[in-house]
């Protein structure tokens, strides 16, 4: 038997980044998977308004930071929620505001910056234990994160690829997904997914079993229930409304193919597992921006996939 | 691509990407119908306040404002774990990860599942007594048919009550199986078409005074058989039976404490379906939960009010109270459910009229009764994901996405104890039993959330929340502590004074097996998962972080 453990969205969430690496010690899994979307969605300024005084609008309030403890907290608390710390002073600031490129600029270098921060991290505690840790940049990923993890020599990009697991399981992952309101960077239509997705499966040895690890969920499944959202993006019926949002490629090519498991992510709220035929179908949820690391952990057997459990750490 | 403020409209203080999930917020007045529907006034408020003769001292009115006044309580307590723990599904997620423990998982099971079971024959009284009853009874006094009079009586009658809870059981299971996109659609018609109804029953009691209802009254029993004055008839046999009711210009404060177990009955649920949320927002997200459900809670209350003071004034207080009693007591004149619906649509000749009351008011019934499974089908979901339960309880039909055996596991032993809610002597007392069990649940999140800022610090103090002081103390602690001495108040009075029907053998041989079932889950599914090597404790546990 041999135990994996699956996270995923943690959204630029420095907290779940560590959460996700301790996993492996912690739960005593044998291997780590990070099913995407690693990027956070957010800037918080920390504006320098003169020596000794930093004033910060955070999670709508504005906090007053007078000491370097306050200071040191504050972006701590920030990092750990999934956004971007960024200190500036008022012309900076002023200027950010004025320009669009600047501030896309500026998210791609926090991004890049705090992933390569994350993986140095990283590599320091799987160098010691020596868990394998794969992972695949989601839809919210900028490209940039693909070559950067490409680097790190115990971190291991597997967009597109077949990964040998232990016990003769062989995994496929990706991280693109179908369409979204949002236009996000990995999105393509639901052909182009499916093929994406059949190129990997066709390197796939059919004889041994098989572990997809794919961002969206299938559609239908109950794993993709989300607010349905009106031409605003706001959740119509204060977000009770949920409509399945899932991919039709994805469900189709579950069905067909039976892995004999399959770790989806993408729809945070949609936290749930079921069988789909052979398939043991999961989606543990992202609980992110309150530094709760959602998992799924799962013992995978010779002849099938044994016990479960999804943990809230 | 980015921008600042890009999907709050207003100075949210971060420069925000466009990513999947970042929506716009909520509409208050969204939450505001939920939560509105849930402490349903016509439905709840009506039934309940039917036994407010067994509290005789007592007042409605002032048990209506005391109580909304200490579950604002709730409302905050709510609101601030929804902020801190987002999406958590309720009462069993709050309190397992809170709190952790057998008890965690047994009061959220017992609040949120087992005593659903109960609460279908009262749906099935609710819809009996607000809509086929009230409308049958009309029909028969519109064209004195003596079929549609047996119609109504029939659905007066254990069999007819029986059949209305099967249906509640059919209507609730399709709402979940067609999904929540439909009946949230179904629900604000729903809330439209009701408060129609109300406006047009408030107008009817406001445009006719109290000589005009006794005569109308009365001409209508004569027309569906009972002769005579019924209206005075009804206050005199009352009195006759020992029942003098309180006088409404007494607004009686202490003496109406304990008509407050009673009245919660109908307003201890604004936070129903306390599941909101957002990504990238912060103090925002708790104000909009808690004006959503502060607001469906305060609407209400004045609601109740208003719509009493307008029966005091045309039908009469005496008359209202009397009627309930006579009723209950059996030796009633006016042969059916004294629904002050049916009594307002009296006051007018015009049939159309009469039958839109009616029709109208029963939206606020199907616009409430889907959710009787909702949120037992979301704790069974969480305890199969949590390991604490089959599987299979989890599955959906691949095709329908129906919960079919989450709904399986709620109707049938709610078709059972609709049985014998119905059909065995002495059973039906236990309808305060459905209040006492989810309020033990409540107090269960009451205390995780005294203690969260203690138990899960980090959690805390990196909610939009923990800036919320009173005295220097986590606002969240001291809101849990006026919450559970209220939720105490309400317990120990249920339990001490058999008229509210807890303090009861049945009552306790029920509750006992309802609890002991849970531990039984429980304990087995923890000694079940040790075999198997599933740590259940290690699903809650946080990772360190270094």
């Amino acid at each position: 038997m041999t135990k994996i453990f699956f996270a995923t969205d943690i959204h630029g969430s420095e907290k779940c980044w560590k959460k996700f690496i301790n996993a492996g010690m912690f739960y005593g899994a044998s291997t780590l998977v990070l099913g995407g979307d690693m990027t956070g969605k957010a800037i918080v300024p920390i504006i320098k308004e003169k020596a000794g005084l930093h004033r910060a609008y955070f999670l709508e309030q504005e906090h007053e930071l007078k000491t370097g403890q306050d200071l040191e907290h504050l972006t701590q608390a920030v990092r750990d929620r999934g956004y971007y710390p960024v200190h500036l002073d008022i012309e900076e600031m002023g200027a950010l505001e004025k320009d669009k490129s600047k501030q896309e600029e500026l998210f791609k270098k926090e991004t890049l910056e705090t992933v390569g921060n994350w993986i140095e991290w990283a590599e320091e505690r799987l160098k010691k234990t020596r868990i394998p840790c794969y992972v695949c940049p989601g839809n919210d990923d900028t490209f940039e994160i693909d070559e950067l993890i490409n680097q790190s020599e115990y971190i291991e990009l597997v967009e597109g690829k077949v990964v040998q697991l232990p016990l003769d399981y062989q995994m496929i992952s990706t991280g693109w997904s179908n369409p979204t309101p949002w236009n996000t960077y990995r999105e393509c239509s639901e052909e182009e997914l499916e093929s994406k997705i059949r190129e990997s499966i066709d390197k796939l040895d059919q004889v041994k079993p098989a572990v997809f690890s794919i961002h969206p969920p299938p559609y239908g499944l109950g794993l993709d229930e989300a607010p349905e959202l009106d031409e605003n993006l706001r959740p119509k019926y204060a977000g009770r409304a949920l409509i399945p949002v899932g991919s039709t490629a994805v469900r189709k090519l579950i069905e067909e193919y039976q892995p004999r498991l399959a770790l989806f992510g993408h729809i945070h709220e949609a936290k749930g597992m079921i069988r789909c035929k052979n398939t043991l179908c999961i989606n543990p949820g992202s609980n992110y921006e309150q530094g709760v690391l959602m998992g799924a952990l799962i013992n995978l057997e010779k002849d099938r996939v044994g016990e479960y459990q999804l943990t809230t750490g | 691509m980015a921008g600042k403020n890009g999907l709050e409209g207003k100075d949210s203080g971060l420069f925000v990407r466009e990513a999947t999930g970042l929506v716009r917020e909520w509409s208050i007045f969204d939450a505001f119908v939920y939560a509105f529907f849930s402490v349903n006034l016509i439905t709840l408020g009506l039934y309940i306040f039917s036994f407010a003769p067994y509290i005789p001292d007592g007042h409605l009115v002032t048990a209506i404002i005391v109580s909304t006044i200490f579950i604002v309580f709730l409302v905050i307590v709510y609101a601030m774990l929804i902020s801190i723990l987002p999406r958590a599904g309720g009462d069993y997620v709050l309190q397992t990860r809170i709190l952790g423990g057998a008890l965690s998982y047994v009061l959220p099971f017992t609040g949120w599942v087992f005593i659903l079971w109960l609460w279908v024959p009262l749906y099935g009284n609710m819809l009996s007594w607000n809509v086929f009853t009230p409308l049958f009874t009309l029909l028969a006094g519109m064209t004195g048919n003596q079929g549609l009079l047996g119609v109504a009586f029939w659905f007066n009658g254990v069999h007819g009550l029986f059949v209305s809870a099967l249906l509640v059981c059919v209507l609730a299971s399709i709402v979940i199986s067609l999904g929540m996109k439909g009946y949230a659609r179904v629900q604000k018609f729903c809330f439209y078409l009701g408060m129609a109804g109300l406006l047009t029953v408030f107008i009817l009691l406001l445009a006719n005074d109290n000589a005009t209802f006794v005569e109308r009254f009365n001409a209508f029993s004569a027309g569906i058989g009972a002769g005579g004055n019924v209206y005075t008839d009804i206050i005199a046999s009352s009195s006759e039976a020992g029942y003098d009711p309180i006088a409404w210009n007494n607004l009686a404060l202490l003496a109406s404490l304990p008509l407050i177990p009673m009245v919660v009955f109908f307003n201890l649920w604004p936070n129903w379906g306390a599941t909101l949320y957002g990504e990238v927002r912060g103090a925002s997200e708790f104000r909009r939960n808690f004006l959503g459900m502060f607001l469906g809670l305060v609407v209400t209350a004045v609601l109740a009010v208003i719509l009493l003071a307008l029966i005091a004034r045309t039908i009469g207080w005496d008359f209202y109270l009397a009627s309930n009693f006579a009723f209950y007591e059996g030796f009633s004149g006016f042969p059916v459910f004294p629904f002050p619906g049916l009594l307002a649509a009296m006051l007018t000749d015009n049939p159309i009229l009469q039958l839109w009351v009616i029709v109208s008011l029963s939206g606020w019934f199907f616009g409430w009764m889907g959710t009787v499974f909702l949120s037992s089908t979301r704790v069974l979901f969480a305890a199969s994901f949590d390991r604490m339960l089959p599987e299979w309880v989890s599955n959906l039909n691949p095709k329908t996405r129906s919960p079919y055996n989450a709904l399986m596991l709620m109707t049938i032993p709610a078709i059972a104890v609709s049985f014998l809610f119905y059909y065995v002597p002495g059973f039906d007392v236990l309808t305060l039993n459905a209040t006492v069990v989810i309020a033990i649940c409540f107090l269960g999140t009451a205390v995780a959330a005294i203690v969260l800022p203690y138990r899960k610090p980090d959690l805390y103090n990196a909610s939009p929340v923990a800036r919320y002081k009173v005295l220097g103390l986590p606002a969240i602690t001291i809101c849990g502590i006026i919450l559970a001495g209220f939720l105490l108040f309400n317990i120990v009075l249920w339990f001490m004074d058999p008229v509210y029907g807890v303090h009861d053998p049945y009552s306790a041989v029920f509750m006992l097996v309802l609890y002991s079932l849970a531990f039984v889950i429980y304990f087995t599914y923890l000694s079940r998962n040790k075999k198997l090597g599933i740590d259940v404790k290690k699903t809650f546990d946080e990772i360190p972080v270094e």
